[in-house]
Order: structure tokens, then sequence, then C-alpha cells
């Protein structure tokens, strides 16, 4: 009911802008304000309602720059990642400015996911007998054409115009100093002082909580672009990055086929440590594992003899670490020192805080991770973005997981605002509910309309004794399907919330 | 061998809990003890003591001359302090406190500013021993020995040495020592120094195990002050230890069997009721059972 009043009054104002449009279109002869005047034509003739954002048309006319709010932790506890997002965003930005874009499209895509190949006759072999789960042999001699999987190598591409809608892409950019009541100040600051066009936010999940009130609040719209536990359907955020069903199943999976069945958790004491360890709870039964130990850490703790003792008294097969910010990563070189010598599995180290190339081997051997992005990530696209971003900050030491969520994610938002010929907030986030490719460089990504999430490519990566990564298991493409099953859709049915496992029977079907 | 290597690793974590709680206390207990002054810049002073091992340890310095290092240069450090700011606040010590957090502020956020968000940490030192599947790390054993020295050499100073005796003096009545011609302002700039070096010292040895960032020191700062006020400022060393190994002997068993958060909260707990009992810390109980002792003998 409402949603057709505020439509109505919406397209009545429309009227109103276009009118003014047209009066102003006379006297006025220079480019852009032709260019103004031919979106407006289109969009009178052809576009659906809801992408005539005429309103913002007025606001558009003036040759201001295009703000991108960017609040994240330049110092303080989580500065390790905070740093690396604040460089993605700012080597997007100056991207979208010298008239770049990634490749991409609403729905269809511009990848080539399929394409003719030279192949084998037998197709690769992953698991034989169900141990060895890496390639074994890649199918024999090639000797035939068939359809493969496949990505464009370089995915960097002219937008035709310098910045978005001819206006240049500003970076407005604050440090919430890994304290979470710094970032709601902050997120007020933005959103009603600076008055930003899109907010791109958050590394922990207790600071997008912090602002998430704020930002539904004054409806902003918001790009939440970390690796997370999943759940939010909220119909002004966009999640980005991937969820614990994208990454917990498939890691947990391999760990109980390769390790043995007994893990023992230890996480971040807050709420993505803890439902990401009720998913793993919930998952490893179905392929006959068990959680013989769990333990939840807080932030502020970086002594761990005693978790160590602990682990070593239940003596599990392999720990799944859940472990946040560079107190927790101390962890690690602690637990190599008290000769620890346990599998791990994470879905958050070692692509994140490059625990491996900060602490000496064998700290971080045999840790495995299912990642959408990790600087090893072996494609042509990822060597052509870390060579881009290296030539901007030649000194960085990593480009981790949710810097490449933030680069691809301001890009979307720039293609969003194209297509959407406005950058006002209510026609962008329903041009970008159109469901989006992206051509990342971690590979082909999917905005799922309806939840707000995305489809990754997953790969399960693995650090040797030396600290190198392999990659032993692919994935072409997860969902985060977790919102799906559940129901949500944030198109017909706006909400503002997070879910929990809790709400789920899944979750305790198997008895944990 | 099972039951032997359990105890065996209780003992060490035991040992870990308590040298962790004796680092972070030692340097503040001793300005606390003997001037009377909370320092709420201690755990910057920490943080001082860390970066100055990290990058000597970077530029080829051995790790235990690093530590010396640290000692000194943090010593150095607090002693400027104590000349330039701290001695205009003796005997205030709402002032005192105020003025040692705005310290604390400014070390923290000047070292964000000059030094940046984070530095690479030293590597522990590697090797461990075995027990069953227990295994102990050897750094923490060392760390568990300098303790030990380290507690020994504050006893000799305190009590076999001449600064020691008049330290004692300064601390009982001032006045009277003044009057017996010890030089009271010497004592208490020396006694700062000493308590910032210590402060430097932890920092520094405790560096390996933490990450090396600006704000690293607040992680100390409340370990730190449960010690020192459990410990009570009667008797600096009698303080430290004691309730170091009170607070462990506590957090020790429930943080094994039941997680390290549980066992922080065992910890809180204890110190609330120690404070309960002995409104002035154990180190002044300690010296009432003493001085009842001796009155009787």
């Amino acid at each position: 009911m409402s949603d057709v009043d505020k439509n109505e009054g919406r397209s009545s104002e429309d009227g109103a802008a276009s009118a003014q449009a047209t009066g102003s279109l006379l006297p006025v002869t220079d480019r852009r304000t032709l260019m103004k005047a031919a979106a407006a034509t289109g969009l009178i003739a052809g576009a659906p309602t809801y992408l005539r954002g005429l309103t913002s048309l007025a606001r558009a006319q003036d040759s201001s720059p295009v703000k991108l709010g960017f609040i994240e932790d330049e110092s303080g506890n989580l500065a390790v990642y905070g740093i690396q997002k604040l460089h993605a965003a700012q080597l997007a930005v100056k991207e979208i400015n010298d008239g770049k874009t990634l490749k991409g499209a609403p729905n269809i895509g511009q990848g080539q996911l399929g394409a003719m190949a030279q192949v084998a006759s037998k197709p690769p072999i992953i698991s034989k007998e169900g141990t060895a789960l890496d390639v074994v042999d890649d199918g024999g001699a090639k000797d035939h054409t068939d359809l493969v999987y496949d990505e464009d190598d370089e995915i960097l591409v002219d937008s035709g115009e310098k910045g978005v809608l001819g206006r240049e892409l500003s970076l407005v950019s604050a440090d919430g100093q890994s304290n979470n009541s710094i970032w709601q100040q902050l997120a007020r600051r933005m959103i009603q002082e600076d008055k930003v066009d899109v907010l791109v936010a958050g590394f922990a999940s207790a600071e997008r909580e912090a602002i998430r009130p704020i930002v539904d609040q004054a409806k902003q719209l918001y790009f939440y672009t970390n690796q997370y536990e999943g759940g939010v359907a909220d119909a002004n955020t966009f999640c980005t990055g991937p969820v614990c069903e994208q990454q917990v199943i498939p890691t947990v999976q391999y760990m109980v086929e390769k390790f043995g069945p007994r893990a023992y958790t230890i996480a971040a004491d807050y709420n993505f440590g803890q439902l990401t360890a009720a998913w793993t709870r919930a998952y490893i039964p179905l392929v006959g594992g068990e959680i013989i130990g769990e333990e939840f850490i807080p932030l502020s703790v970086s002594e761990f003899s005693q978790v160590i003792a602990r682990i070593q008294q239940a003596n599990p097969d392999w720990v799944m670490t859940l472990l946040v910010g560079q107190n927790h990563h101390n962890y690690y070189p602690q637990a190599a020192a008290a000769g620890l010598k346990f599998p791990m599995a994470s879905t958050v180290n070692m692509a994140q805080g490059y625990e491996h190339k900060r602490f000496a081997p064998p700290s971080l051997a045999n840790m495995h991770n299912a990642i959408q992005y990790q600087l090893e990530v072996p494609t042509a696209r990822n060597r052509a973005f870390v060579k881009r971003w290296m030539a901007m900050f030649p000194d960085d030491p990593y480009i981790g997981e949710m810097a490449q969520n933030t680069y691809f994610t301001i890009h979307l938002y720039a293609k969003a605002a194209r297509l959407a010929k406005t950058t006002d907030q209510e026609t962008v986030r329903k041009c970008l509910e159109l469901g989006w490719n992206i051509e990342a460089p971690e590979g082909s990504v999917f905005l799922e309309p309806g939840t707000h999430h995305c489809a990754h490519p997953i790969r399960l990566a693995v650090a040797d004794e030396n600290h190198n990564v392999r990659f032993v298991r692919d994935w072409p493409m997860i969902q985060a399907w977790w919102l799906q099953r559940l129901g949500v859709n944030l198109i017909r049915n706006p909400e503002y919330k997070q879910y929990t496992p809790d709400e789920d029977p899944y979750f305790k079907m198997f008895g944990s | 061998m099972n039951a032997l290597a359990t105890s065996l690793s209780v003992l060490y974590q035991f040992g870990t809990n308590t040298a962790f709680l004796l680092l972070c206390g030692l340097g503040l207990i001793v300005i606390l003890g003997m001037m009377n002054i909370i320092n709420l810049a201690h755990g910057e002073l920490m943080m001082l003591g860390a970066y100055a091992a990290t990058a000597s340890v970077q530029r080829g310095v051995p790790f235990p001359l690093a530590v010396i290092v640290a000692f000194v240069a943090v010593g150095v450090f607090g002693a400027v302090l104590e000349r330039l700011i701290v001695r205009h606040f003796y005997g205030r010590e709402l002032g005192a406190l105020v003025v040692t957090w705005g310290i604390s502020l400014i070390l923290s956020q000047g070292a964000l500013v000059v030094l940046g968000p984070f530095m690479p940490s030293i590597q522990i030192p590697e090797g461990s021993l075995r027990a069953g599947h227990f295994s102990f790390s050897l750094y923490w054993l060392g760390l568990i020995g300098v303790c030990i020295l380290l507690v020994a050499a504050l006893w000799w100073l305190y009590n076999r040495t001449l600064f020691g005796l008049q330290a004692r003096a300064v601390m009982q009545n001032p006045a009277m020592a003044r009057a017996l011609g010890v030089r009271a302002e010497m004592i208490y700039m020396l006694t700062f120094s000493l308590g910032a070096g210590l402060a430097g010292m932890s920092g520094a040895l405790l560096a390996p195990t933490t990450s090396i960032m600006p704000f690293m020191g607040q992680q100390f700062v409340a370990p730190a002050f449960i010690t020192v006020v459990v410990g009570g400022a009667t008797n600096v060393i009698a303080g430290a230890v004691g309730s170091s190994l009170l607070l462990s002997l506590v957090r020790t068993p429930i943080g094994f069997l039941f997680g390290a958060f549980l066992g922080l909260v065992a910890l809180l707990l204890a110190a609330l009721i120690i404070i309960r009992l002995m409104p002035d810390g154990i180190s002044a109980y300690l010296q009432k059972l003493h001085d009842r002792r001796t009155r009787f003998a």
C-alpha cells in the first residue's frame, strides 16, 4: 500500500522536475546540459518508472563531485585490513575518474562464461578414491573441441566518461579507529553533513551493526564489502563479500575428508565469530564430522598459552581458527613456537590479514581457507589487477580479500549510477536490484537482486610449510543461498534485520 | 604419564599467566609504591619499549641486547618526562593522574602519526619442549625465568643498595629523609625513570608475542592496574609478586577448564573479592602479618 503511495508521489514530482529541465534547456548550449537534456528525453520516452530519477536531475546539473563516503579502520586493532581497503577505494576512484570501468552489465554479464576450446576426452580427476583431493591427472591428451569455463583476461575497459555522469567521483574517507562508537559518529557525519551519495564502509560485523540503524534511518545507499557471517537482510544495504554458506561448507567438507572428523573451533567473541562457529557446528555432522571443542576469545586477548594448552588437551584432527584483528593474529606465531602442528582451516585468516606474509614460516603452515580472492589467485586478470595496484601503491605488502571486494564494489556503484543516469540513492538502489554481473579480479561476480548478496567464484587456498599458497579446489560459482532459503526478497518485502542461524531449523536438524 | 603431562601443562600455564601479570604491573607498581603517582601512561611506556626493541632487532641487534636498549631508552625518556612534566604534580594525585593520561594520549597518537598504524613484529624465538600431547614454548619458559631474575634484582636494589635505602626512606617520610640529607628530588627522578624503564623492558619482552601498534599499550593497562591494585603499594615487591601469583592461581584452572573468557571473568571476580577483603592490597595484608609476628617474637 504505502509503496504505491510513494511511487505516485514520485511520479508527480518527476513531472515537475522534467518540466523544469525542459524549461532550462533552451537558453543554454554547453555540452553537459545537452547531455542532460538527452538523458531526460530518453528517460521520459522509454525507461521504466522507477528509473526516472528526475527529482535529482536538478541536483545533477551542478558539476559538484559525486561523494563516495568511505569509513574503514586506518588505525587500531583492525588497521591491518582497513589500510588495504582504503587503498582499494583510492585505486577504484582513480580508475573511475580516469574514465575506466570494470566489464559487467545488469543481469547478463560480459564475461565469456562458456567458450569453445580443446579439451581432454575425460574430465580431470580431482578426488582419487576420495582421499587425495589435489588434481591428480588432467584427463589425458586434448582431443576434441568442447564448451569450457573461461574468463576474460582483461577486465578494465573504457567507460566513455571521466568520473560518474560527467561529474568527478570524490572519496570522502575517515578513520574508524577500530572503535564502534567512532564509527557511529562518522556514519552520522557522512550521512547528515557530508550528504554522501553512497556509503562504502565496515570491517567487523560489530561495526556494521553499529552503523546500520543510522544507515536505515536515513535510507542511505550502503555497501558492506566484507566477507562476513551472513544473514543481513536490509533493503538499504548491499553485501558484496562472501558469507558462511559460500565458505564454511566447502572448507569443512574438505577438512573432514582430508584430515578427519574431529574439529576444534577457536573464534573471535563477537557476532562474526559466534555465528560462523554456529555454521561450522551445524554443517559438520552432514559430512560425518563433529566439533569436539569450541572457544570464543575476546578481541582484546593477545596471549594464547591457555588456549593452546586446551587445544592440545582436546587433541583434534584439525582446528578451525576464526580469529580477527592484530591481537588475535598472535595466536599463529605463539602456537608455532609452542610446537602446535594441527592442520588449520578458516574463512578469514590468511586471505585478509595476510598472516602468512607477516609471520615467518611455519606459523601458517597447513592453513586452509575457501576464499573468493587473495593476492595469489592465479589468473591473468588478477595479475593485471595486482600490477595496477602496485603501480599506485608500490610499498603495499598485500592485497586481501576485502580490498578486492571494495575495489569492484565501487566500480559496481559507478556502473549502476550510470545506468540510472542519476545519483539519486533510491534510483541507484533500484538499478542495482536489476541484478548485476561484474567482472572482478577474483572472477565473475553476480549480485543477486532479491537478497542483495553476491554469488562468488570460490577457491580453496592452502599454505604450505614455506607459506607458499596453492589452490587445491575451485568452485566456479557458489550462491549465497541461505537468505533465499529463508524466503528473503528485499524487492517485494523490504526488511532491515540480520537473520541468525537460530531462526532456521536447519541448524538444529542434525543435533548440534 | 598423561596426568603428569597435564599437571606440567597446568604448571606452565600458571607460570605464563603469572609472568604476564608481573611484567604488565612491575613498572606501574614501582612508581605507585614509591611516589604515589598513578601513571596512566604506563601502557604507552610499554608500547615505546616494544617499538624500541622491534626497531633494534630489525637493525640487526640481537634480541637480549634489544631488551636492554628498550630498558635504557624508555628509562631515559621517563627521566625526561619526570623533569619536564611529572615533578610539577607531586602531592597532587588527581593532577598527576590527568597529566599522565594526557601524556599517554600524546604518545599513542604521536606514534600513530610518526610511525604508522603498525609495524612487523619480532619473530618469537623458536623452540618448544614436549610432554605427552602438550608442548611448551621455550620463549615463555625463558620469560618466567626472566621474571624471577627481575624480582630478585629489584629486591637486591631496594634492600642492599644505598639507593634502595634512601628510596625507602623517602617513601616513608620525605621530610625526615630530606632533613637527613637525602636528595629526594633525585630519588623521585630515578624512581620514575626506573619504573618507566621496567615498563619499557616489559614491553620489549612481550613484543615478540604481540602486535606492534601505537595502541598496543592498552591491552596491558587493565591487567597492570588489576595486579597493582590487588598488590597494593605498601611493599612494591611483595605486592607485585603476591598479587600476580594469587590472581594466576584463580585464573589458570578456570581458564584451562572453561576457556580464556571465563578465566578472565574469574580473574576480575577474584580481584574484586581481594580488594573487598584487603582494601590496601595484598602487600598491606602481608605487612600486617609480618608486623604482628615480629611484635610477638
